[in-house]
């Protein structure tokens, strides 16, 4: 009977607290859930973003044309020497055929278009990828386009160097954007907390009284809304997931946009919320708590 | 011990002082019955020995320690070592009466056997072994009222503060209250007994009477 009292830590407290009041444990998730699900959406698509953007700027960054008339083994041989120039991690050739082909899965349902073409159109080409430290320089070009069999080298360097500035300002913005949505999180858990503290101000009261510390009283308050966070974080990836699985649902959009790698979703994703959840649990839960727990003030 | 030196409490926005310039001197031990009329200032005189109020000048001292230059975090110390009693009882109504009573030695770090222990042997000191499992809303006001004692009890206290504790009573459950502040029940406890009835006073004999009267303190025998 009485032993199941005995020993009670600060975990024990919080739950048979959230057994008390499941009303005030509803509304503490669900807006936590519902917070915590726009700063997921966020941070999935801020990463999705990024590894598109990154597949993009370590594609080619060079492509030779090449004349028709060259055979797949010069083209290989051509290439074999390139890839010796320590400017030149890789090279690989993507004959005409193969272009087409990959032209028409861009073009996803729309690959029709391409059937009324009497004859490929599309040229044989040598991508090549430049080693790291290494840029598409004028000198480069000019060597390039000199080679037997070339007819132009084509390079989206300027291009690609304005993206590539471009994410990196975007960058910080995504950070502080995404600061401020933590933030946000952070002020609903501790509006929620303060509410819950509000509910319990007589037991807390009691518990001033008899001499409780303030950790005593604090410690659980901040164990209930890790377990909220944890229990939002799970909701939140569950509805991001329904989501993203909702509307990548038309496969691809003309043009290689594939939507679908926009909104995939990160399987990361519901960790990374998780961890954010505790740690706005502890960080809300002390602002919730403040000074209310001040000995003088409670009674 | 409790000593009071040149106390004056003020509250913000009255401008009468609650408790003007009191002197007292309580030895270890003694029970003390606090009277004098509705808004003399016998609350806040409890609530001064409980650090729940400062006063505005003066010293106010308990067991050595002066309560006006304890830090806030130092407080829970001090109330571990006192137990106080209030005339509605404050309980946590849903929770069991071993629960209430374990309340007070759960928060001083008491855990395990030696916490049962403990509340078992106050709850039959206050003759409510039976109801250990009872939630404690469910009981009668005597009953609900001895739950708070042993409340005030189990940490064994040194000073024990009741602020009108028969005030919600029948005359036997007060009669029972009031036997079970003195003697061997507070185990050589100071007792200080807030209340204006004066027909509890004979009850306690050789009890020190303190009167207060808007404020200002006279002591009787
Ligand atoms: N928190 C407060 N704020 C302002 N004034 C207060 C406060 N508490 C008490 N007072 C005032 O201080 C004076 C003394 O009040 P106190 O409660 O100490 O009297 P009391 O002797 O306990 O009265 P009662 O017998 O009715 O309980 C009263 O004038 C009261 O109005
Ligand atoms: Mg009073």
């Amino acid at each position: 009977m009485t032993s199941r009292v005995q020993s009670r830590g600060p975990v024990m407290r919080a739950f048979l607290r959230i057994k008390e009041d499941l009303w005030l444990q509803g509304v503490a998730v669900s807006t936590l859930t519902v917070a915590l699900a726009i700063m997921g959406v966020y941070l999935a698509l801020c990463f999705n973003l990024y590894q598109a953007s990154s597949r993009l700027l370590s594609g080619p960054s060079l492509t030779l044309v090449l004349d028709n008339r060259i055979e797949p083994d010069e083209a290989a041989g051509l290439s074999a020497q390139l890839v010796r120039m320590p400017q030149i991690r890789g090279a690989r050739f993507v004959g005409r055929d193969e272009a087409l082909e990959r032209f028409r899965g861009q073009l996803g349902p729309h690959a029709n278009l391409l059937d009324d073409l009497r004859d490929n159109p599309l040229p044989n080409a040598l991508e090549l990828v430049l080693a790291p430290e290494h840029e598409a320089t004028d000198e480069l070009i000019a060597l390039l386009g000199n080679q037997a069999g070339v007819i132009e080298v084509v390079t989206s360097r300027p291009w690609l160097h304005r993206l590539e500035a471009a994410i990196t300002s975007a960058g910080d913005l995504a950070l502080a954007l995404g600061l401020l949505l933590f933030l946000g999180v952070i002020l609903v858990v501790s509006n929620t907390v303060r509410l819950s503290v509000h509910v319990r101000r007589e037991q807390l009261e009691l518990m001033a009284l008899v001499g409780a510390s303030a950790g005593y009283m604090r410690r659980p308050f901040l164990v209930e809304a890790m377990l909220q966070g944890v229990a939002a974080a799970l909701l939140a990836s569950l509805l991001i997931w329904l989501l993203f699985a909702m509307l990548a649902a038309p496969a691809s959009l003309p043009l290689g946009l594939n939507l679908e790698q926009v909104v995939s979703f990160p399987a990361l994703l519901p960790l990374v919320l998780i961890i954010l959840a505790i740690v706005a649990g502890l960080l809300g839960g002390f602002l919730g708590v403040g000074r209310t727990l001040r000995q003088r003030r409670l009674l | 011990m409790i000593r009071l030196e040149g106390v004056t409490k003020k509250y913000l926005g009255r401008p009468d002082a609650a408790l003007k310039d009191i002197n007292l001197l309580v030895p270890p031990g003694e029970f003390v019955y606090l009277t004098g009329p509705s808004g003399a200032g016998k609350t806040t005189l409890l609530r001064l020995l409980f650090g729940a109020e400062l006063p505005t000048s003066g010293r106010v001292l308990v067991g050595g320690t002066d309560l006006g230059r304890l830090p806030p975090r130092k407080l829970p110390l001090l109330r571990r070592r006192l137990g106080v009693v209030f005339q509605d009882f404050r309980l946590l109504p849903q929770q069991s009466v071993f629960e209430n009573v374990a309340l007070s030695l759960h928060v001083a770090g008491v855990r395990d056997a030696a916490l049962v222990r403990r509340v078992l042997e106050v709850l039959a000191q206050v003759k409510l072994l039976e109801q250990s499992d009872v939630p404690a809303g469910t009981l009668s006001g005597g009953e609900q009222q001895r739950v708070a004692l042993a409340r005030a009890l189990a940490p064994s206290p040194g000073l024990i503060l009741a602020d009108e504790p028969t005030g919600n009573l029948d005359p036997d459950n007060a009669l029972m209250i009031m036997r079970m502040l003195v003697g061997d029940y507070v185990g050589g406890a100071t007792v200080l007994v807030a209340t204006h009835d004066p027909t509890l006073l004979s009850l306690v004999k050789g009890a020190k009477v303190i009167h207060l009267s808007s404020g200002r303190l006279e002591e009787r025998s």
